[in-house]
C-alpha cells in the first residue's frame, strides 16, 4: 500500500506474493507482518519514518496517537512472529476498551459509554482501502457487502489520496469488514485490503444537508409518507438505500438531520398524524421538540427502539397531544418499576394518551380547553348570487370570448365603455415554470411592487377603449375553456356589477403556440341595455397554467365552429374511420364526430376517447352499433 | 369623465392608497385578526373560494375562524372605477396574488381583489377606505 508520501516503495502494492517485508530500512529483525494484518490499524496520511502508512508495529516505535484513539498498547501483535499473522477471527483488537463492548450491542447496553459528549455517543470507524481509489465504489462496496458476515451501509463513501474510505458506526460491522480483508481479489490481482480505525463522529453528519440532498431527502421521506393516513415511517431512516446511494447521511440522533427533516415536513406535511421514528439511535428529544408546534394534528408517535435514557425527554415534546405512543426498547423504560408507573408517568405528558407500547389504556377524563387546530372552509365553485345575474354573465362571458377567441379582438370595442380601464399583471415566479415562458406578457405588466416609477405606472394602465382594444388585440391568439371558467360575484347594485373570473386558456399561434396558462380577471361592469353589460374596468391576472390544470382542461372536446351537415370522406378518412369505429367499440357515427373534432388527427382522437371513456363521458348510445 | 391631468393625478393616487392599503390589511390579517372586520363596510361582502359572507357580525366569524396566517403579496395592481359605475363614490379596485400559509396547513398562492370606497367618518373630518367587497380564491382551489 502506498501513501502519497511513500511513493519511494515501489513494488509496495504487490502483495500477490504473500505478505512480505516491505520496510526495507532499517527496522530490524522484528519488523512486523504487513500492517494489513493488524487489524486495529489504519492508514494514517501522515508522514512517518517507518511503517508505510499503517502501524506496523516496530516495537512501539512511532505510533501515531494523533487522535488517541489508536494506542497499540499490546504487544501481541508486534513480535514479527507468523501467529498473529493471520489472526482474523480472534479478539483482534486490541483495545478492549469498553468502547468495543459498548458498541457491540449497538443499543441499550450503553451505560458505560462515557465519553461525557451528549452529542457524541456513538463509536464510530473508518474503515480504509488503501489503493481503493482506482476502484469502482459500486464493485467495492458490493463485493464487501457479498462476503462480510455482517451487513453495513458505508457513510460517506470517499477518496482520500489513494485510499478509499468510509464509516461504520459500530466495532462488530468494523470487525466484520476487517475479516474480510484481502478476500477480495482484483482485476490485477491484487487483493483488497479493509483496515479500521475508530474514530469520532465524521465530519459529513456535522454538517447540513445541502440543497440538492435535502430534495434527494425529500423525496425518500415522500416515498415513505401513506397519505390516506397522513402518516410518516421514519424508521431507521439512515440506512434507507435511497439515501445511501446518494451518500446522504440523515442520523436524526443530530441536529442537523432533524432539523433538515423538521423543515421538509412541516413544509409539506404540516397535518401530519403518525410519526415513526424507531431505529434512530435518538437519545435526546430537543430538535424533535422543535418540531411540535408545527404539526398540531400529530397524534401518534413511535420513538420505540431508541437511546432515550429517562423520561425527562419527553417533557421536550409534551405538546404534542398525542393519543398513541410507543417508548419499548428506550433504557428509559427500564427505570420504572412496575408498569403502573410507567404508564402513569406517560399519562401525566400526556393527558390524552389511550395507547402505550400497543397496550389500551382506559380513556382518560379530560377538560374541555381543546384547542383545536382551525379548519378551512371547504372551497366551492361558482358564486353568482342570483340565478338572474348568473345569466347575464354567463351569456355576457359566451359572447365576450367567443370574440376574444376569434382572433380578431376589434369587435370588443362594443363591450367596452369610452372610459375603460384595463391593465395585466403577471407574476415573477411562476407556479409552474415551464418551457414556455410568459415572456409576452413581460414587458406589459403592472405590478406595483416593482414598479415605482409614477410614469411608468401610468403608462401602463390602458385608458379609453381604442387603447385598451389596441392592447388586447397585441396579446397573443387564445383559446378558452370555457366550460371550465369559475366566477365570483363580487358586488352588485343596479349600476355596478363587479367579477371575478377565473380559468384556463391555451395560446393558438406564435412561439407559445399549445403553452397553457391559468387567469384570473376581475370585470367591473355597467348595465347597457336590457341585460347586457359594459366593461368599464378590466384587469388581467396571467400565470403558467399548473400540470394539473393542464391536465383537467379542455376535458371536453372544444366546439367546433362549424356544423356543417356531415361532409363526404376520403378514401383515407374512410381508413380512418373505420379503424377507429373497431379500435374504440363506437359506432361510424360517433367515431366520426370524435375524429373531425379531432382534425383527423388518429392519435390525438384515440387519447381523447380514452380519457373522456375513462371519466364515463361518452353516453353508452355511442356504442350501439 | 376626468380630463387628462386629474386622470393622472387619480392614477397616481390610486396607486399610494392601494400600496397603503395592502400593507395595513395583510398586516391585520396576519398579526391584529380580530380587528380586521373594522376595514369592511358594514354591509361588505367576502366571497371565499365561493364561500360567500357578508355583514360585519358574519365576516368576524369567518375571520375568526380561519387558522392564524402568514401571507406574502408578489403582485399589486389597481385601478380607480369610473364614476359611472359608483355613481359618484370614490372607488379603488385592489388586485393582489401571492402565497399564504394558514398554520397546520400547507403554503398555497392565491389572488384576491377588493373595491375600496371612501366613507366620510363620523369622528373625523378625512373621508377613510373601507373594503365594499372583497374577493379571494386559492389558484390551485380545485385539487
Amino acid at each position: 500500500m502506498s501513501t502519497a508520501e511513500d511513493s519511494r516503495y515501489y513494488n509496495d502494492h504487490d502483495d500477490r506474493v504473500g505478505p512480505k517485508f516491505r520496510n526495507r530500512k532499517g527496522r530490524g529483525p522484528f519488523r512486523a507482518p504487513l500492517y494489513s494484518d493488524q487489524v486495529t490499524v489504519g492508514p494514517r496520511s501522515r508522514p512517518r519514518g517507518g511503517p508505510r502508512g499503517g502501524r506496523v508495529p516496530g516495537p512501539r516505535a512511532r505510533f501515531d496517537d494523533g487522535d488517541g484513539d489508536v494506542a497499540m498498547s499490546d504487544s501481541s501483535s508486534q513480535d514479527g512472529s507468523s501467529q498473529h499473522r493471520f489472526n482474523p477471527y480472534g479478539r483482534q483488537n486490541r483495545r478492549t476498551d469498553d468502547r468495543f463492548e459498548r458498541g457491540r450491542g449497538g443499543g441499550r447496553g450503553r451505560g458505560g459509554n462515557n465519553r461525557g459528549d451528549a452529542a457524541i455517543h456513538n463509536t464510530w470507524f473508518k474503515m480504509s482501502i488503501p489503493h481503493g481509489k482506482k476502484y469502482d465504489k459500486d464493485w467495492l462496496i458490493r463485493g464487501l457487502q457479498n462476503i462480510c458476515s455482517v451487513p453495513f451501509t458505508p457513510v460517506h463513501f470517499h477518496t482520500e489520496g489513494n485510499r478509499a474510505q468510509f464509516f461504520v458506526d459500530d466495532s462488530t460491522t468494523a470487525n466484520a469488514l476487517t475479516r474480510v480483508s484481502r478476500k477480495i481479489t482484483d482485476k490485477e490481482g491484487y487483493k483488497v485490503t479493509v483496515l479500521m480505525n475508530p474514530c469520532p463522529p465524521p465530519a459529513c453528519l456535522l454538517s447540513e444537508l445541502k440543497s440538492a440532498d435535502l430534495e434527494h431527502l425529500k423525496q425518500c421521506m415522500a416515498k415513505r409518507f401513506d397519505g390516506s393516513q397522513q402518516a410518516l415511517d421514519l424508521n431507521n431512516i439512515r440506512i434507507d438505500p435511497d439515501l445511501v446511494s446518494q451518500n446522504i447521511d440523515v442520523t436524526l440522533n443530530t441536529k442537523n438531520s432533524m432539523r433538515a427533516v423538521n423543515k421538509i415536513i412541516q413544509e409539506n406535511i404540516p397535518e401530519l398524524v403518525c410519526l415513526n421514528l424507531s431505529n434512530n439511535k435518538l437519545f435526546r428529544l430537543d430538535y424533535l421538540s422543535e418540531l411540535v408546534s408545527k404539526v398540531p394534528h400529530l397524534k401518534i408517535l413511535n420513538l420505540s427502539h431508541n437511546e432515550l435514557k429517562t423520561d425527562r425527554e419527553l417533557d421536550k415534546i409534551k405538546g404534542l397531544k398525542l393519543v398513541e405512543l410507543w417508548l419499548e426498547r428506550n433504557p428509559l423504560c427500564d427505570y420504572f418499576k412496575d408498569q403502573a408507573t410507567y404508564v402513569s408517568a406517560m399519562r401525566e405528558k400526556f393527558p390524552r394518551l389511550l395507547k402505550l407500547d400497543g397496550q389500551d389504556l382506559p380513556p382518560p377524563i379530560v377538560f374541555d380547553v381543546e384547542d383545536t387546530p382551525a379548519v378551512l372552509p371547504p372551497c366551492k365553485l361558482s358564486y353568482y348570487g342570483s340565478e338572474e345575474i348568473k345569466n347575464a354573465i354567463l351569456a355576457f362571458l359566451q359572447q365576450y370570448y367567443s370574440v376574444y377567441d376569434s382572433g380578431d379582438r376589434q369587435p370588443l370595442l362594443d363591450a367596452y365603455h369610452d372610459g375603460a380601464i384595463f391593465s395585466l399583471t403577471v407574476p415573477f415566479t411562476m407556479v409552474n415554470p415551464s418551457r414556455c415562458s410568459l415572456g409576452e406578457y413581460h414587458k406589459d405588466t403592472r405590478n406595483l411592487k416593482k414598479i415605482k416609477d409614477p410614469t411608468t405606472r401610468f403608462r401602463l394602465l390602458k385608458h379609453t377603449r381604442l387603447n385598451v382594444v389596441a392592447f388586447l388585440n397585441e396579446l397573443p391568439k387564445t383559446q378558452h375553456d370555457i366550460a371550465s371558467l369559475n366566477v365570483d360575484v363580487n358586488t352588485f347594485t343596479n349600476t355596478l356589477l363587479s367579477f371575478t373570473v377565473s380559468g384556463v386558456f391555451k395560446e393558438v399561434e406564435g412561439k407559445s403556440r399549445d403553452s397553457f396558462r391559468a387567469f384570473s380577471r376581475v370585470f367591473i361592469t355597467v348595465p347597457a341595455g336590457g341585460t347586457s353589460l359594459c366593461i368599464v374596468n378590466d384587469e388581467l391576472f396571467v400565470r403558467n397554467a399548473t400540470t394539473e390544470e393542464i391536465r383537467q382542461a379542455f376535458v371536453a372536446p372544444a366546439p367546433t365552429p362549424s356544423s356543417s351537415p356531415v361532409p363526404t370522406l376520403s378514401a383515407p378518412q374512410q381508413e380512418m374511420l373505420n379503424n377507429f369505429s373497431q379500435k374504440s367499440g363506437m359506432n361510424l357515427e360517433w367515431s366520426q364526430k370524435c375524429l373531425q373534432d379531432n382534425e383527423w388527427d388518429y392519435i390525438r382522437a384515440g387519447q381523447v376517447f380514452t380519457d373522456l371513456k375513462a371519466q364515463g363521458k361518452i353516453p353508452d348510445v355511442a356504442f350501439i352499433k | 369623465m376626468a380630463t387628462g391631468v386629474d386622470f393622472r393625478s387619480l392614477v397616481d393616487a390610486s396607486c399610494r392608497y392601494s400600496e397603503e392599503f395592502t400593507n395595513i390589511y395583510y398586516d391585520c390579517m396576519d398579526k391584529k385578526r380580530r380587528t380586521l372586520t373594522r376595514l369592511y363596510l358594514d354591509k361588505a361582502t367576502l366571497v371565499w373560494n365561493g364561500n360567500a359572507v357578508s355583514g360585519q357580525a358574519a365576516l368576524a366569524d369567518f375571520f375568526e375562524s380561519l387558522p392564524s396566517s402568514e401571507f406574502s403579496i408578489q403582485t399589486l395592481d389597481c385601478q380607480p372605477v369610473h364614476e359611472l359605475a359608483t355613481q359618484g363614490q370614490t372607488t379603488l379596485l385592489v388586485v393582489t396574488a401571492g402565497q399564504v400559509k394558514f398554520d397546520g396547513h400547507k403554503q398555497r398562492y392565491f389572488n384576491q381583489n377588493f373595491l375600496l370606497t371612501a366613507q366620510s367618518s363620523p369622528t373625523t373630518d378625512q373621508p377613510v377606505w373601507k373594503i365594499a367587497s372583497d374577493c379571494f380564491r386559492f389558484q390551485d382551489w380545485n385539487s
